[in-house]
């Protein structure tokens, strides 16, 4: 009975793929209907029949002599991969003569990286030849998406990474109708959020003004030091809240939110913001401890017995 | 034949008990047939000699060589008392700062003009004198900067300046008097603002009594004792008290030397008419024991507007007072004394603190200041007590000369539950005067300099060779920014420190 099951399962798989490409034809299978079905004893079998003549000449001109793939890249050792790279080339040869738009105005797309392709395709493909599929992506991804053919829209659907990386980009990145611009920064355990506004160069951090929240001239510094490397310290008005960490954090996450805020109001500086160093976000955190250390690293002290 | 020995005597010998005997030689005891207890106690193993028994648990086996402490001090320590002057000593003068030139000293005129705002104004040098003696100047204070001592002129301080003016200029016996509690953030000036007003009194010649730190009174430094019999609960600090008598006479030798005692004074017979105030104020420096009675004295003296009847010859009017208090936040808590029953004493509870506390309130029938003046009571926000009741009761009193209604919704009340010093709230409720002329108390807030301020501030920096920056109005701009909106001791902070060009 297992085997019966496992032949259906087969047979309505098989049905299912004849959509989709096939490397070798199907070869002749026997049908369910040749099976006898299951009788009592007690009844009368009926008499059993000769299998029909095989007819040789309506079966070769059915089928050719010999087993021919139906993938013609099924000799290249990953037939699966060089069919998607068929595709989109002959794709790109057919559009070829569209306009095409920068790399940089063309939507950002999120490809599929390496591991994530080889288990699509179950093919081991080495990084060298998806390099070469990315750039016909990529090329393809040029063409002008206003008038992008909606084959071409769906094959390189069918590369991207699910979910959208770069759909979640949702902080406003205008002035409010307030005046106020806002940037969120991160250094360490602490986070700051900054509101920028026109003014005379008021700061106020957590309520308080600059001084009682930073005691250190250098944590004053490096709070407004993107202000200041831009000589702006006394164009705008500045109220931040930051939490968590401790002083030199609130204080380096201020900085980086008030870059981000800053470039909202006038994006041309971001060049040199980033010269200043408040673009670049500082990612390290604080070291796990292990175990059989005394802090992340650091070793016992050595005892001789 | 007699034996030599009594027998008798022999008898009655006690057997010494076997376990205190020496130990036989042989390991094993002998054992008595009857006595059981004392020859069954083991002869105790006494511990092994000291020998070496190989390391022990967890010890290291190495070599320990003993480390040498620190070298011991050879020389003596200093003798008492020059540690103290060492830190309490203030310098006002730096000969390697550069002189500014076209620096302009506070006098009469420099004092109320508007045109000076920003500039740093030079005190005058026979008046650091008397600043000195009311210990005026702070060791926090970056006076040893500069070539010669200098305060900055802003707007609160034209503001008194012109006050000060005024006050003196109305005629004598109907002079108008000012309250005020200064507060602000730390470091934003209010001990030099102070300062300030001192020093424009000393212009003015006026009696400036000062108290420069409020904090000495309560923290169990100077001597204190029960008032009198009748007032058990009333204390008396004499030592302090003949200190702020020796400040007062030493700063205002040239007013009180022309002043002439006017009024009977019971307390003190040896006080008689005609003498002058300087020599009433040391009756109470050289006696200590009479230092409040004669301060009562000298401030019965200074606060008369005529003679007792038959002393007319001696009277001349008396000029108007500065008192000065630093640090009041000190006065509104428990002290560090106890009283006999070793409970704390509230610092309302001494006569000292009293008295210029009870000035905050609206005279009696007359003025509290009848010859006109100021108080200036500033609060300090380095190393305060933090005093609920105090908080509230400054706001009630803002609230109060802003005109609001103790009764209605909008005066500022403490939390229901927070138990506020009712006797701190009841200080600082001075109502609005029924004497003409006689200020109502007012809270004044110093906040920071504006930036027109601050760039002549910081100026002053540059032209003294501390700061070898180009001031523009940017640069000073975001120093005003950087210094918490022109804070003035952070500014200083600021233009004080050395920058070397990398």
């Amino acid at each position: 009975m297992q085997s019966v099951r496992s032949a259906t399962y087969l047979r309505a798989a098989l049905a299912q793929r004849s959509a989709a490409p096939s490397y070798l034809a199907a070869g002749p299978t026997m049908s369910l209907k040749q099976q006898t079905p299951r009788r009592y004893a007690t009844e009368a079998t009926p008499a059993l029949t000769a299998a029909p003549e095989i007819d040789f000449d309506r079966m070769l001109q059915q089928r050719s002599a010999r087993v021919v793939p139906a993938s013609p890249s099924y000799f290249t050792g990953s037939p699966r991969f060089f069919d998607h790279l068929l595709n989109l080339e002959s794709l790109l040869a057919k559009y070829a003569a569209l306009p095409t738009v920068s790399a940089n105005d063309s939507p950002r797309m999120a490809w599929l990286k390496l591991p994530a392709f080889r288990d699509l395709v179950g093919e081991r493909i080495p990084s060298k030849k998806y390099r070469g599929l990315l750039k016909v992506l990529n090329r393809l991804n040029r063409i002008d998406p206003a008038i992008r053919p909606q084959e071409v829209r769906l094959a390189l659907k069918e590369f991207l990474r699910p979910g959208n990386p770069y759909a979640a980009q949702s902080t406003t990145t205008s002035v409010d109708e307030l005046g106020r611009a806002r940037g969120k920064g991160k250094r360490k355990e602490s986070s700051a959020v900054v509101s920028l506004v026109e003014g005379d160069g008021e700061v106020l951090v957590n309520g308080k003004s600059l001084v009682e929240a930073f005691p250190r001239v250098h944590d004053r510094e490096s709070a407004t030091w993107a202000l200041r490397f831009s000589n702006r310290l006394d164009k705008y008005n500045v109220w931040a809240t930051v939490r968590g960490g401790g002083t030199t954090g609130q204080a380096e996450a201020i900085a980086l939110a008030l870059g981000r805020a800053l470039m909202v109001h006038e994006p041309a500086l971001k060049p040199i913001l980033r010269k200043a160093g408040v673009i670049t976000v500082d990612p390290r955190r604080v070291e796990r401890k292990k175990p059989g250390r005394v802090k992340a690293r650091k070793a016992p002290t050595w005892v001789k017995r | 034949m007699t034996s030599a020995f009594c027998s008798g005597c022999l008898t009655q010998l006690r057997q010494t008990p076997r376990a205190i005997l020496p130990p036989p030689s042989t390991a094993v005891p002998r054992t008595a047939a009857f006595h059981t207890s004392a020859p069954l106690q083991k002869v105790v193993q006494k511990a092994k000699a000291s020998g070496y028994e190989g390391p022990r648990y967890r010890v290291g086996a190495n070599v320990k060589i003993k480390k040498k402490g620190r070298p011991q001090e050879k020389s003596r320590p200093p003798p008492p008392g020059e540690r103290k002057a060492l830190r309490k000593r203030i310098v006002l003068s730096n000969p390697n700062a550069l002189e500014v030139e076209g620096m302009q000293e506070l006098n009469g005129e420099t004092m109320v003009d508007s045109r000076l705002r920003g500039s740093v104004l030079a005190l005058p040098v026979p008046m650091i004198d008397q600043l000195r003696a009311v210990q005026a100047f702070k060791t926090s204070q970056g006076w040893s900067i500069f070539r010669r001592p200098g305060t900055v002129s802003r707007r609160e301080t034209l503001e008194m300046g012109r006050l000060f003016d005024q006050i003196s200029n109305e005629s004598a016996g109907d002079r108008s008097s000012l309250k005020r509690i200064i507060t602000g953030q730390r470091k934003a000036g209010k001990s030099v603002h102070l300062l300030q007003a001192m020093a424009m009194g000393f212009t003015k010649e006026w009696i400036v009594v000062s108290v420069p730190d409020a904090r000495d009174l309560v923290v169990g430094t100077t001597s204190y004792a029960p008032l009198s019999e009748a007032q058990p609960n009333l204390y008396v600090q004499n030592a302090a008290t003949a200190e702020l008598l020796s400040r007062t006479a030493t700063a205002n030798k040239k007013v009180l030397s022309n002043l002439l005692v006017s009024q009977e004074h019971a307390a003190l017979p040896t006080v008689k008419p005609g003498m002058t105030l300087e020599d009433l104020a040391k009756f109470g420096i050289q006696d200590q024991a009479n230092a409040w009675p004669v301060f009562q004295a000298l401030w019965a003296e200074l606060t008369a507007t005529s003679a007792t009847p038959g002393l007319e010859k001696h009277f001349t009017p008396r000029p108007p007072t500065l008192v000065t208090v630093d640090a009041v936040g000190y006065w509104m808590q428990n002290t560090a004394y106890h009283s006999i029953k070793h409970e704390p004493i509230h610092a309302h509870d001494f006569v000292f603190v009293r008295h210029f506390l009870d000035l905050l309130k609206p005279g009696k029938g007359k003025s509290a200041l009848p010859n006109g003046g100021a108080l200036l009571y500033a609060t300090s926000s380095s190393n305060n007590p933090s005093i609920y009741a105090f908080d509230v009761a400054l706001k009630q009193a803002a609230a109060r000369h802003a005109g609001v209604n103790p009764s209605s919704s909008e005066f500022p009340l403490p939390e229901p539950y927070s138990k506020p010093d009712t006797r701190v709230l009841e200080a600082l409720n001075s109502p609005k005067p029924t004497v003409s002329k006689e200020g109502m108390l007012n809270v004044q807030e110093l906040g920071g300099l504006t930036k027109e301020e601050a760039r002549g501030f910081l100026e002053y920096f540059a032209r003294s060779g501390l700061l070898r920056e180009t001031i523009s109005d940017e640069w000073a701009s975001e120093k005003w920014t950087l210094a918490g909106g022109g804070v003035v001791g952070e500014l200083e902070k600021l233009g004080r420190r050395l920058r070397v060009a990398a």
